[in-house]
């Protein structure tokens, strides 16, 4: 497979503070590649590496093999899709969507007939002479879409592009967002701060801390085998589990995670003993809090599962592999 | 919805009295512009007749300083757009140490009573041994003139949302293409409007005119000199008129162009 983006212990410092710190990365062509991380992790930066709005204080980056340092942003075959659309808010729809042909000398029946088809693409056919402001927070973002499209980017940089909309556009645009990669087999690069978005749209996940990634790995590597203390409470609600508590559960005597669905209420064989001190429904199941001898463990009981009263005294019990070792830190 | 809490009348009152006070002697300059007497403004005219119109138009001192203050007022905008506008890209693009106070020093001049700005460009000129002449009386002007356009083109440039240009250079655009077909349309009407009102500032200045003006009359100081001595006053009048329209209409079309959002297009003077 090729290597679409390549970072070689890439530095961008900014004087003292160090946004981005050593990272080195490889983005496979034709992935969905998401950069997680909270703000101020690197990720963005990271992004307008690639874009070429940051030139690194150190290391290398690659596009396709080719070194683009040098290279200013106008120059890349990679398109943004930024935060907030930045839409050209004097253009209508269809010019937006053009243009990126129309800078490059592309005759304007040739270039508005493609952003007729990019439009079409992101299931705007009908909005293309108004003008963006009229548009909705969803549309807006299909326009965006199309118009980093319509280049036909190598690579699609997306910059918390769905950070604005509220949570059932935003499910709806995942779906769309992952279908569309899926259907132009390019890669996307793609920029959030929301776990869940990352998890279940990206074929790869890299998570940032301070500059630096944390782990990078698929999205089941990530949420079931976190590297360090960091990513597991970063990607989901794990149980964190202190070292002291892990080796008194018959662990390494190292931090470690545990899943509440791998954990299980029994009455009999418990690893430990615990009472029960929150209930929370979620649907699907319910979470329960069981206060535990050095701390508290979150436990998922699956609809259908008989669940204990608030206050009674619970048994629980998991797979030894279930507790995952992880650094410290 | 009904007002109920309407204002009370004394306070309406005084309100349109303060605006006949300010409205009606603009009135009155119009109406003495058609009477038949020419030595005193009595009230009412004794007659009225248009004829002053056709002496002003035959009368070869009105030309020079009508040219003059064309000239001053048009180069004066032209500067003041050029600089202003890249005064305003450099505030609104970038931090730096000190934007603050350099943006103030920008403004000051609006701020300063034009006697202090005169008096100092005077004084500078003379040290200088600048001799007084059109360009003298245009770097007077342009030191108003610039904050003008510099307050209506910061305004604009704040309200764009500042990842456009990034995404016109990310579309492939280049630094050009960016400024005609990004930043210039986007800037248009409030420069058109920055650029109206400066026109209009410049062409009826006194008080920086003439302290900067040398030999040389712009229109507005004609018409001061004019006043002075009894002689064919109306026409003094229907010179009011012309300048009143050129500079009024102006104002006009830039309070429409920056009307809504938070513009500031006066800006103070």
């Amino acid at each position: 497979m090729t290597t679409a983006v390549e970072f070689l212990n890439v530095s961008r410092h900014f004087g003292s503070i160090r946004a981005v710190d050593g990272v080195t990365l490889n983005i496979a062509e034709g992935t969905f590649f998401a950069m997680l991380g909270p703000s101020g992790s690197g990720k963005t930066t990271c992004l307008r590496l690639i874009s070429g709005f940051e030139q690194p204080t150190g290391g290398q980056i690659r596009i396709f093999g080719q070194d683009c340092i040098d290279v200013p942003p106008n120059r890349r075959n990679v398109n943004t899709v930024f935060q907030d659309y930045a839409l050209f808010p004097h253009m209508n729809v269809r010019d937006n969507v053009a243009y990126g042909l129309m800078v490059k000398g592309v005759d304007k029946r040739t270039r508005l007939s493609r952003a007729d088809e990019l439009l079409a693409l992101v299931k705007l056919d009908h909005h293309g002479s108004r003008k963006p402001g009229e548009l909705s927070g969803g549309q807006r973002q299909r326009v965006a879409l199309a118009r980093a499209l319509i280049n036909e980017p190598r690579v699609l940089l997306l910059d918390e592009p769905l950070g604005a909309l509220d949570l059932k556009l935003r499910e709806a645009m995942q779906d769309e967002l992952k279908a569309l990669q899926q259907r132009l087999g390019i890669t996307f690069v793609f920029v959030t701060h929301d776990q869940g978005e990352a998890l279940s749209m990206a074929d790869q996940v890299a998570v940032f801390s301070e500059g630096q990634i944390a782990q990078i790995g698929t999205p089941a590597e990530i949420y079931e085998k976190p590297r360090t203390r960091f990513v597991a409470d970063f990607v989901g609600s794990s149980n964190v589990l202190s070292a002291e508590m892990a080796a008194g559960f018959g662990g390494a005597a190292r931090p470690a995670s545990l899943r509440p669905e791998a954990v299980r209420i029994v009455e009999e064989g418990a690893c430990v003993r615990g009472r029960v001190q929150a209930l929370r429904y979620l649907g699907s199941g319910t979470r329960v809090i069981v206060a535990v001898p050095g701390g508290e463990l979150s436990v998922f009981v699956t609809k259908g599962l008989p669940v204990p009263a608030q206050g009674a005294e619970v048994g629980l019990n998991w797979d030894a592999q279930a507790m995952h070792p992880m650094e410290q830190g | 919805m009904r007002s109920d809490n309407r204002p009370p009348l004394i306070l309406t009152a005084g309100a349109i009295a303060g605006l006949l006070f300010l409205h009606l002697p603009i009135l009155l300059i119009f109406l003495y512009a058609f009477t038949t007497d020419e030595r005193t403004y009595q009230f009412p005219p004794p007659g009225l007749t248009t004829q002053w119109f056709a002496v002003a138009w035959n009368r070869a001192d009105i030309w020079p300083p009508l040219y003059l203050s064309l000239r001053v007022a048009a180069l004066s905008t032209v500067m003041a757009l050029i600089l202003g506008t890249l005064c305003a890209a450099a505030m609104a693009r970038s931090r730096f140490f000190g934007r603050d106070q350099i943006s103030l020093l920008i403004i000051l001049p609006i701020a300063l009573p034009g006697i202090i700005t005169g008096m100092s460009l005077r004084s500078a000129f003379s040290i200088m041994d600048v001799p007084f002449s059109t360009w003298t009386i245009l770097m007077g002007h342009a030191t108003f003139c610039i904050v003008i356009v510099f307050n209506n083109a910061v305004a604009r440039f704040r309200r764009l949302s500042g990842s456009i240009v990034e995404a016109s250079l990310d579309l492939g655009a280049n630094g050009f293409q960016t400024f005609r077909h990004v930043i210039l349309p986007n800037l248009g009407s409030a420069l058109l409007a920055g650029g109206m009102l400066a026109f209009a500032l410049s062409f009826d200045e006194v008080i920086v005119t003439t302290f900067t003006a040398g030999q040389q009359s712009t229109l507005p100081i004609w018409m001061l000199n004019e006043l002075v001595r009894p002689r064919q006053r109306p026409v003094t009048n229907v010179v009011a008129i012309v300048v009143f329209v050129t500079t009024f209409v102006p104002i006009l079309i830039a309070y429409y162009l920056t009307r809504g959002g938070s513009e500031t297009a006066g800006g103070g003077k």
